[in-house]
């Protein structure tokens, strides 16, 4: 998945003065999202929280500027129901900008409080929602 | 302390796989760092401290990894090693098993002298000195 | 959003260890992503407070004079989410530091209320290293003033220093 790196982040005011760059961290949550994705379409939205288990390894090797992309690769090594392990890899261009291993977790809120079942639908809906802006694929309507 | 080249192998086993998420087996004794393992630059300073941790000796600045080699002309010319170089090379890193970097000294390829062994090469030469 | 992912220091002794406090509010826009529904501070968030704490600690450790960046993971797990209105703590200790870069192990907690009980829990364990990239990232270009302590930073940290006392290394 492709994440386009923009001034218009304002946290990049901050990271760095003088120097925006996109934050390691971030790098990583577009990594840990891109992984939980595939978790979804694998799963079928089961579960409304995909978490972080543990991040092993994670590396980062060059910059990433406004005007970039930086393009996820998630490779999974398994997905089985409640857990997945994953092996990352970020690209800007040529250059690799972040290499990790990811585990993670699936939780149902409804497995700790039965009560809670209708807040799983929820963010599960939003998940659903959020997944089609993704694929769309319709034509651009052109301006006349 | 002295300490047999089994053992050594066995500990730096330990800190390669833990610096550099790798499975147990990946880990051989002609295993390259970069090349093979996928070590990046952060993590040669990785082992080094590690290294440091697991054996309980100092790494100097430049005694595993030798700096200033790349940056003299009379060492490199056209992205290659010069016999000085080379001569140099050995002497700064008498522990390791330079014939395969002496047959084809392109710069490119000086990480792949870090194998496995040239580490436990090098611990062994702390440990027993 | 500020990219400011701790607020206040509680502990801090150059070259040593550092305990910083985060508060976790629902003001976070990005919490109502994360999850609709079931807002939990993100993970990756979390290890991001672990590294301006701790950044920040291995910075002091020079005198601020190097470009302090985060380089590796070597391992963060966690044990537990955490919610609006808890408080996370970040303890982060200096393992190491040389010219080249700094190794630091974190641990996370928070503090919360369980049945009617303030209480302090294990959130997760952080294993992390920086570079100080003057001298380490040959042919990576960057500036050379330092972007990472910054005056909009040091100005920050000044208000901490006085607070805690804090003795820079002269």
């Amino acid at each position: 998945m492709a994440k386009n790196v923009t001034m218009a982040e304002e946290y990049l005011g901050d990271h760095f003065p003088g120097f925006p760059v996109l934050p390691g961290v971030m790098m990583l949550e577009a990594a840990i999202q891109t992984a939980a994705w595939l978790v979804r379409q694998t799963t079928g939205f089961g579960h409304s929280l995909i978490v972080l288990k543990e991040a092993r390894g994670v590396r980062y090797g060059s910059f990433v500027a406004p005007g970039q992309t930086l393009t996820i690769t998630a490779d999974a090594v398994e997905i089985s129901a409640s857990r997945s392990d994953f092996k990352v890899k970020g690209m800007v261009g040529e250059s690799q900008a972040i290499t990790a291993r990811l585990e993670l977790v699936h939780l149902n809120l409804v497995d700790t409080d039965a009560a809670l079942s209708n807040i799983d639908t929820i963010a599960i809906t939003a998940q659903k929602e959020r997944w089609q802006t993704f694929t769309q694929r319709s034509a651009v309507p052109a301006l006349g | 302390m002295p300490m047999t080249k089994d053992e050594v192998f066995a500990k730096v086993k330990e800190v390669l796989t833990t610096a550099l998420a790798v499975d147990d087996d990946e880990v051989t004794p002609e295993a390259r760092l970069s090349e093979d393992l996928g070590a990046e630059s952060i993590d040669y300073l990785d082992i080094t401290f590690q290294l440091e941790k697991a054996f309980g000796i100092k790494i100097p600045k430049g005694e595993l990894i030798p700096e200033n080699l790349f940056t003299n002309p009379e060492f490199v010319q056209n992205g290659k090693m010069t016999p000085a170089g080379l001569a140099e090379l050995k002497s700064k890193m008498s522990f390791a098993d330079l014939s395969k970097f002496e047959a084809d000294p392109d710069i490119n390829k000086f990480r792949d002298i870090f194998t496995v062994d040239t580490l436990v090469a090098y611990v062994m030469t702390k440990v027993n000195a | 959003m500020r990219w400011i992912w701790i607020d206040k220091f509680e502990k801090f002794e150059v070259n040593v260890a550092a305990v910083a406090l985060k508060n976790v509010s629902l003001a976070e826009d990005h919490l109502h992503d994360h999850f609709p529904g079931f807002p939990v501070m993100p993970a990756s968030l979390m290890i991001e407070g672990m590294a301006q704490t701790s950044g920040i600690l291995v910075g002091a450790a020079r005198e601020f004079k190097e470009k302090v960046i985060l380089a590796k993971i070597g391992k963060a797990s966690f044990v537990r989410l955490v919610r609006p209105g808890e408080q996370l703590v970040y303890a982060a200790k200096i393992v190491n530091v040389t010219e080249q870069g700094a190794a630091i192990e974190g641990t996370i907690t928070v503090r919360t209320m369980v049945a009617g009980q303030r209480v302090e829990l294990p959130v997760g364990q952080i294993d992390m290293m920086f570079s100080h990239i003057d001298n380490n990232m040959a042919g990576t270009k960057f500036p050379e003033f330092n972007f990472v302590f910054n005056s909009q930073f040091m100005d920050l940290f000044e208000t901490y220093r006085r607070e805690l006392n804090i003795e820079l290394p002269a």
